[in-house]
């Protein structure tokens, strides 16, 4: 089941992969030789496309209101306690 | 400070300024954990899309045009007997000559030995990455100039075409050489390689291949220049 927390948890990652993804697009900017500009174009890249891919589902996830139930019955059932 | 001068230094700089604003964007939402509102939205957006696009963008082009210089070829040591002649302004090899070229200048591997076709510089970069295979799996253990590695030799013969963009075969004092005159149409054709009597030692004399030792005169003799 697809909550909040997921998605939440989906922005994470993909922040963390594209720091990654950064951090070696940097280094072959840096420090150009043959195989950081090797992985800063391939693994970088994927790193980066990935990472906005993720960001971007859940983004989708987050307009569409997945967990807003969820958190709505949360909160009700706090509030009855 | 140091000076942007080249379109090669700005393409860094602005890569590496996006890439400053994306981790500063990423390093605050992981530190903070903001809820996901729409501010926050719009600047993960930024974080994670707009400027590590930027990044990407010109950190290729950055990179691809870094590959073309000739300190590129020479980050693999086993191309130093090459790059190191090359760049050497006593030299008179055909090579250090042609680098001394501004039509060739720090691109003078790439303008020589890059595939001379539609497609060539895609070809040539594929070409680079089966180097990499290859300094990986036969020479990272060489000497500092690649002793005791195979010889290094081209995937496919030289082609005239390298020569002839430049050397065209109609130039009056090239005709006057009566051995190039002789066999004008064979060099035309590509029956008769530039290569035969202009290649080996006469290219690249410090090569292994061709009979060098991987060192300059000064290094080979133990004599200052």
């Amino acid at each position: 089941m697809i909550s909040k927390f997921t998605i939440r948890r989906l922005v994470l990652v993909s922040a963390v992969l594209s720091l990654v993804s950064l951090a070696l697009m940097i280094a072959g900017i840096v420090f150009p030789n043959p195989f950081l500009l090797v992985a800063a174009m391939s693994l970088g890249q994927l790193f980066g496309t990935t990472s906005l891919a993720l960001y971007l589902l859940a983004i989708a996830l987050d307009l569409q209101g997945v967990g807003e139930h969820e958190e709505l019955g949360g909160r009700l059932g706090g509030g009855q306690q | 400070m140091p000076q942007i001068n080249t379109l090669e230094q700005l393409l860094k700089a602005t890569a590496l300024v996006a890439a400053a604003i994306a981790v500063l964007i990423l390093a605050w939402y992981l530190v903070r954990r903001p809820p996901l509102n729409r501010t926050t939205k719009v600047l993960l957006l930024f974080g994670l899309g707009v400027m590590p696009i930027g990044v990407a963008l010109t950190g290729n082009i950055a990179g691809f045009e870094y590959t073309l210089k000739r300190p590129f070829c020479g980050s693999c040591h086993v191309m130093l007997p090459y790059t190191e002649d090359a760049a050497d302004p006593a030299s008179t090899s055909l090579a250090a000559i042609h680098s001394r070229n501004h039509a060739f200048g720090e691109e003078s591997c790439y303008t020589c030995h890059a595939d001379y076709q539609m497609f060539g510089a895609m070809t040539t970069k594929l070409n680079g990455l089966k180097h990499l295979y290859f300094y990986v799996t036969e020479y990272a253990n060489t000497g500092p100039y690649g002793e005791g590695g195979p010889k290094i030799h081209m995937y496919k013969a030289f082609q005239n075409g390298m020569c002839t963009r430049c050397h065209s075969t109609t130039a009056p004092r090239w005709l006057a050489n009566e051995e190039h005159s002789g066999m004008i149409e064979e060099i035309r054709s590509g029956d008769a390689k530039c290569v035969d009597c202009h290649g080996g030692e006469k290219v690249h004399p410090r090569a292994f291949a061709h009979g060098g030792n991987g060192r300059g005169p000064a290094a080979s003799t133990g004599k200052g220049e």
